[in-house]
């Protein structure tokens, strides 16, 4: 069912040493990790081991000191190209989000094709309008993102990137600041775009039930510098609904990831009380 | 529920009663006697440690003020809130759904930590005491709406609170209105609610009492300093006088010229500046190595008082009276422009750039559609005191050099020992100043609709 995914994302050991006043700091070292084309894949680790990090670094906010990405057979970044050029193919989705609140939603996703050349404001207006209404926004287009709550802003920013057609999301704690109740929605609304999409997937969160349930895919990243310590395979067959919360499996895999994540965390904890 | 129920007869409860809501936030500002009729409404009771005071979905009938003890208030599930729990102790409210039109039920469930003690206040009852005050009642209602947005996501339930009986300053609709209208209705929805609040009264009483005082100083008791200080009336016979004892006066047609010299001078010069210091400003906060070339210079001459110009400025432009004045009035206010400016830069969070560059936008497109929008709050508040610093100076220009102008005039006025004149010049000033400053505002407001409408949702207009 997923055979015909977009983008396969390749970490290959990489390494990310932050050298901020003289004090560095090795954020990411030798990582690596497959991400398929068009799976959804959770990263998951301790607070502060890097996970941020390994993202920028994919989507081209900063550069690496080691190693290489590649999407499909294109090096993002790797010897002789510290740092990825960002672009549509790789779309992020803000933690705190950030729509323009200066645009008008409408002008918000519609910004991608504009800037980019490829269709005139018109033709890029017009097709907004279509994802939006398919993404249950009709309503809102004229509204500014501060006027809108940020379950619904949040909605904006997904519509706004698929605007794109991007091989690949990059999503970083999307939904953190949400309510639980619009958290659930937001994860059905997230599935039904991929099912329909089937774009690849990178989405990382705190939340373990929301990484089960999201993901084919979890990896546990170990404290900091980050690395995959486990890749877990979540063997529970897409299309999910809210049933699967109850399941048998996913109490199973609930067990076995909250003690992989556990002893992570309790390795950062200590590590931070040795460093105060 | 079963809450033990004492009656508020004696005096010293009711002294009690006031005390404590007094101290909380939505009713601090109120008069005493309408404390008071609130506390005749009011009923104190005890709670039991455990004891639930209201359960989600319970109608909303009553509000509750705290007290002693502690309660937990938890919202319910579906509420878009942004803190689901929380303690609350003396002094706080809580069953705002009480106020509320359309939804009379309570939205959380609230339990007694320990052995509390809650004034219960009848929703309806509230707002009838409230609705004979509609400027007290306006300054209740608001605090609510700023609590409730403290506690809330979802700004559309601020048009729910209730609209007062008398129909007259609601807290609520202002926010529901605004939403969705833009420019000139906008402008008009702003005045019109300006019209309706205490604010224009209490505007008139502020000038009354200046003028007020004004007046009795100089001229009624001819007081110690302000003795030879020309009062209000005086200056007023002056100022309207078809032939006015000083040669000045809104009949003479040399009033006009000193008006518009100086008006002019600020707008070329107010232009000048804003034309090269948003721009300088933009490049200072956007590009690092111009910065490095530039700031220093610029942070070196920035404190230099634009009065220790005058001489050069004079030796500089030798062409009349008018490129020096004008020249200085500009320098004052490209500091000040570009200088916000560089700092509305920075103020831009990191992760719009970025996004921009994630959707394929070029640096230029990012530069034009994230920079300079994201800038513009605070290039607004730069212009702002740009214009004031442009009159400041342009004033201590005229006094010095010139031969026209408002500066000028009280300049000369002095000399020739015209002192009304001085004063008429004066308040000239104030007014036109005044009126650059706003126009500067409501072309701000009027280039950032989005932000209008955000802080309109804010409660802050
Ligand atoms: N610009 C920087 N300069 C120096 N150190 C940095 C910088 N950015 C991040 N770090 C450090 O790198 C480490 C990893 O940070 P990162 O933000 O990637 O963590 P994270 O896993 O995303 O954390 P969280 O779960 O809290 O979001 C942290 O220890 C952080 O202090
Ligand atoms: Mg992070």
């Amino acid at each position: 069912m997923l055979a015909n995914g977009k983008g396969a994302i390749r970490i290959e050991h990489v390494d990310k040493v932050y050298d901020a006043a003289g004090a560095p700091v090795q954020a990411i070292s030798d990582c690596s990790l497959d991400i398929r084309a068009g799976e959804i894949c959770m990263i998951v680790g301790p607070s502060g081991c890097g996970k941020t990090t390994l993202l920028n670094a994919v989507a081209g906010f900063h550069d690496i000191t080691g190693g290489s990405i590649w999407l499909d057979d294109e090096m993002l970044c790797g010897p002789g190209k510290p740092q990825a050029q960002p672009g549509p193919d790789r779309v992020v989705v803000f933690q705190n989000g950030a729509l323009f609140p200066w645009k008008t939603n409408l002008e918000n996703v519609a910004f991608g094709p504009v800037v980019q050349g490829r269709m005139s404001k018109a033709a890029a207006r017009e097709k907004a309008r279509e994802l939006m209404a398919m993404a249950g926004l009709s309503g809102t287009e004229n509204s500014y993102p501060g006027e809108i709550s940020s379950g619904v802003r949040r909605r904006v920013e997904i519509v706004r990137a698929l605007m794109n057609d991007p091989k690949v999301l990059l999503l970083d704690e999307p939904f953190r600041a949400l309510d639980s109740l619009t958290k659930s929605v937001m994860h059905e609304a997230l599935l039904e775009i991929y099912y329909k999409n089937k774009v690849t997937i990178f989405f990382i969160t705190h939340d373990l039930e929301e990484a089960i349930f999201l993901g084919q895919r979890v990896a546990i990243m170990t404290t900091r510098p980050c690395k995959p310590k486990k890749v877990l395979d979540v063997d529970i067959p897409h299309p999910r609904d809210y049933s699967v919360l109850t399941s048998r499996r996913f109490r199973e895999l609930m067990e076995e990831t909250v003690h992989a994540v556990h002893e992570e965390a309790v390795k950062a904890f200590e590590a931070g009380e040795k460093e105060m | 529920m079963d809450l033990i129920v004492q009656s508020l007869a004696g005096e010293s409860v009711r002294e009690h009663v006031i005390a404590l809501l007094r101290s909380t936030a939505p009713f601090a500002a109120l008069s005493d006697k309408l404390l008071g009729r609130i506390a005749v409404i009011a009923t104190l009771e005890r709670v039991p440690r455990g004891e639930v005071i209201y359960q989600v979905g319970d109608p909303a009938k009553d509000l509750y003020v705290v007290a002693s003890g502690q309660v937990r208030h938890a919202l319910g599930p579906g509420a878009q809130a942004t803190v689901l729990v929380k303690v609350v102790g003396r002094g706080d409210v809580i069953g705002w759904a009480a106020l509320l039109k359309d939804r009379s039920r309570r939205l959380a469930k609230t339990t007694a930590l320990e052995e509390s003690e809650l004034l219960k206040i009848r929703g309806d009852q509230l707002m009838e005491v409230l609705g004979d005050d509609p400027v007290a009642a306006q300054e209740v209602l608001e605090r609510c709406a700023k609590m409730i947005i403290e506690d809330f996501t979802v700004p559309a339930w601020l048009a729910q609170v209730q609209v007062l009986p008398t129909g007259k300053a609601a807290a609520g609709t202002r926010a529901g209105g605004a939403s969705n209208i833009r420019g000139l209705a906008l402008f008009m929805h702003r005045i019109s609610k300006w019209l309706q609040g205490p604010t224009p009264y209490l505007m008139v009483v502020g000038f009354a009492l200046f003028f007020g005082a004004w007046y009795l100083l100089s001229e009624v008791f001819h007081l110690w300093r302000f003795a030879s200080i020309p009062g209000p009336h005086q200056v007023l016979i002056e100022w309207l006088n078809p032939n006015p004892v000083y040669g000045l006066s809104v009949y003479s047609s040399e009033y006009y010229i000193h008006i518009w010299s100086s008006i002019r001078r600020i707008l070329i010069g107010f232009t000048i500046a804003t034309a090269v210091g948003v721009p300088v400003g933009l490049f200072l906060g956007w590009s690092r190595t111009f910065r490095e070339y530039v700031f220093p210079v610029f942070e070196t001459l920035r404190p230099i008082p634009v009065l220790a110009w005058v001489p050069l400025a004079i030796v500089m432009f030798k062409s009349g009276a008018e490129t020096p004045v004008i020249f200085l009035a500009t320098l004052a206010s490209f500091y000040a422009t570009a200088l916000n400016t560089m700092l509305g830069v920075e103020s831009i969070d990191e992760a719009y750039p970025r996004a921009a560059a994630c959707l394929g936008a070029s640096k230029w497109q990012i530069f034009r559609h994230v920079v300079i929008p994201g800038a513009l709050p605070y290039i607004f508040t730069g212009l702002q005191i740009s214009v004031g610093v442009a009159w400041f100076s342009l004033v201590a220009a005229e006094m010095v050099s010139g031969e026209y102008g408002l500066g000028y005039v009280i300049n000369t006025s002095y000399v020739n020992v015209r002192y009304p004149t001085i004063v008429i010049g004066m308040i000239t000033l104030g007014i036109v100043g005044y009126v650059t400053s706003a126009l500067v505002r409501m072309a701000g407001d009027y280039m950032m609709q989005w932000r209008v409408r955000e802080l309109a949702l804010g409660g802050r207009e």
